[in-house]
């Protein structure tokens, strides 16, 4: 009999702390996407600077390319008076530190990179977290969308100079990036 | 990613207590002696690996169904507590030996982040049911390898001469911070 | 108790990071810059007034056999609450932070002061005490961090203190980092303890010698 008191009691000071945090929920939740929802919107417009809005990429066409690249985790049409002019895609490849989120604008007419951000990232900071920063993926900026190489010096055309000490990183950046324009190619068929 | 890359990452690349500062408590409070390090260690396994499999149902069966999410940390320490607590009875009754020697640290073992860091973990990188179980060894192997040789190497320490204001505290510290070193050497290795 | 006393003790005598040593796990993991020790040890601060208050509140409706889960479910409302507020008005700060908002509610130094005070004790006073030990709290997570981003970042808060020639020591920012750091911080106070006994006892020898 004790222990079904207790347990009620435990169970009422659940029930409570249940109904406050429903509460709160669902005050937060609806602000909650919408500050993901931004930040994403966001980046994509940075990558992708001309298009007016974003629509996801049908599901099906989208699951088709996961299966063969699962490191691709969405794909949005960047649309500009109602025409398709590029496409962001968002990969996860691996760092030094984890996965490493990239977003890549990719202008669809003159099939060239519009721009690069990174996404949610555990690379060192100081090292590899440099590549969050305008000098390192500035670089993509106007790059064709074919296979780049990350080089230690002198970067030629389609070379991305790599972050002192942080090689790693800056491959991981510059694979999704191309596996970003493998899959533009794809699409533009 | 593949089971390997899990053991891997888990054990050495993201070594709970040395990289991942997950169940630091226990690594500084119980690591005097290889012996007791060795008993915690095999306790937290014990815990992680059956809070993994309990969390990972209360995750899918419960509160994602019933759209709960936001009581997920509610109920996975609940969890782990209760765990704990009929973990200790039944080893009180079924091997007397066993409980004396990893009695006392079971009721430690409510606090200490790594078990619910463990939980939380698998379920934010989306793991299988196999995944889960596998990350949940793999990390407490992970503590446990930490905490055995951090105690190996205090024993040592006893005879050393440090420095008054270092000693205790301080000096397990720096110790920790050395093999933390150590244990960067693994990084980039999956 | 005298209110200033608890101040006191949270802040200073009995302060949770450098005196009593817990907390350690967010202790070291999020003091990678001044900003984050500083959110982390805020955070933890409102977790930790809002737990004090309740549990001083419902002490005497608790029957002590369920008292340490139902006080855990009283600290993760909280934490769960903070968390909402984080990823809803502070999305960076809830990135940084990660794993490590909801393990707040592992954080031993908030279920120590549930049990060690706010049951004993009046509701106004368990409020200043979770504002004191919070605060103790938070003040050498951010000094940690101030030191780490200093030396490993060349900067604090994020402003540039160094200038863009320094090289920052990156392994201050890394995990070994942290254990260095804390140790040496420890040492430090340790230090200063032992010389001011070590004055005292020479100031009492002194004085028995006069008497002598």
């Amino acid at each position: 009999m004790k222990i079904a008191k207790l347990g009620l009691i435990l169970f009422a000071i659940t029930v409570v702390a249940a109904g406050i945090l429903g509460f709160a929920n669902e005050k937060t939740a609806v602000l909650i996407e919408k500050v993901n929802e931004d930040a994403n919107n966001e980046s994509r417009q940075q990558v992708l600077p001309e298009a007016d809005e974003f629509k996801e990429l049908e599901s099906n066409k989208l699951k088709e390319i996961q299966t063969s690249n699962p490191e691709v985790l969405d794909i949005y049409e960047g649309i500009k008076g109602g025409e398709v002019i590029g496409y962001t895609i968002k990969t996860g490849t691996n760092g030094y530190g984890g996965i490493v989120e990239v977003i890549t604008g990719i202008n669809k007419e003159e099939k060239i990179i519009e721009g690069v951000r990174l996404g949610n990232n555990n690379e060192t900071p100081g090292l590899g977290a440099l590549a969050t920063e305008e000098s390192f993926y500035g670089q993509y900026d106007k790059k064709p969308s074919e296979e780049l190489e990350v080089v230690k010096s002198a970067p030629g055309e389609t070379d991305i100079l790599a972050i002192t000490g942080a090689t790693i990183t800056s491959k991981a950046v510059t694979s999704g990036v191309n596996l970003a324009s493998e899959v533009f190619a794809e699409l533009d068929k | 990613m593949s089971i390997f890359a899990i053991v891997i990452s888990s054990i050495f690349v993201n070594n709970f207590v040395l990289s991942r500062f997950l169940g630091i408590c226990p690594f500084l409070g119980v690591s005097k002696k290889v012996e007791t390090a060795l008993g915690m260690g095999v306790a937290v396994t014990f815990v992680t690996t059956i809070a993994g499999i309990v969390t990972y149902g209360v995750q899918y069966a419960i509160l994602e169904r019933f759209n709960l999410e936001f009581m997920q940390t509610i109920f996975f320490i609940l969890v782990i507590a209760t765990l704990v607590q009929a973990v200790e009875m039944f080893i009180k009754k079924a091997s007397p030996p066993l409980y004396k020697s990893l009695g006392v640290f079971l009721p430690l073992i409510t606090t200490n982040c790594a078990v619910l860091g463990a939980a939380l973990l698998n379920i934010q990188n989306e793991f299988t049911f196999v995944e889960t179980i596998v990350n949940s060894i793999a990390a407490a192997i992970g503590f446990t390898l930490a905490i055995v040789l951090f105690a190996g190497i205090r024993e040592r320490l006893e005879l050393a001469n440090i420095p008054k204001a270092l000693e205790g505290f301080p000096i397990a510290l720096i110790t920790a911070g050395l093999m933390s070193i150590a244990f960067l050497g693994f990084v980039g290795l999956v | 108790m005298k209110k200033t006393d608890i101040i006191k003790n949270g802040l200073i005598t009995d302060n949770p990071t450098l005196v009593q040593l817990i907390g350690m796990c967010p202790t070291l993991a999020v003091t990678t810059s001044a900003i984050n020790g500083l959110a982390m040890g805020l955070a933890t601060t409102v977790v930790l007034i809002g737990s004090n208050i309740v549990v001083s509140l419902i002490k005497k409706i608790i029957p002590d056999e369920i008292r340490i889960p139902s006080f855990i479910v009283v600290i993760a409302t909280f934490v769960t609450l903070i968390g909402m507020i984080l990823k809803a008005y502070f999305p960076d700060l809830d990135k940084t932070l990660g794993i490590f908002i909801p393990l707040i509610v592992v954080n031993c130094l908030i279920l120590g002061r549930a049990e060690a005070f706010a049951s004993k004790n009046k509701v106004s006073d368990s409020a200043i005490d979770g504002l004191a030990m919070g605060l103790g709290f938070a003040i050498a997570l951010t000094v940690l961090g101030m030191i780490r981003e200093l030396f490993g970042a060349g900067s604090i808060f994020g402003i540039d203190i160094f200038g863009a020639n320094y090289q920052p020591a990156l392994i201050l920012i890394l995990p070994p980092g942290a254990f260095f750091v804390l140790g040496l911080l420890i040492a430090g106070i340790e230090g200063l303890r032992n010389r001011k006994e070590a004055k005292l006892i020479e100031q009492e020898k002194a004085k028995e010698a006069k008497v002598e």
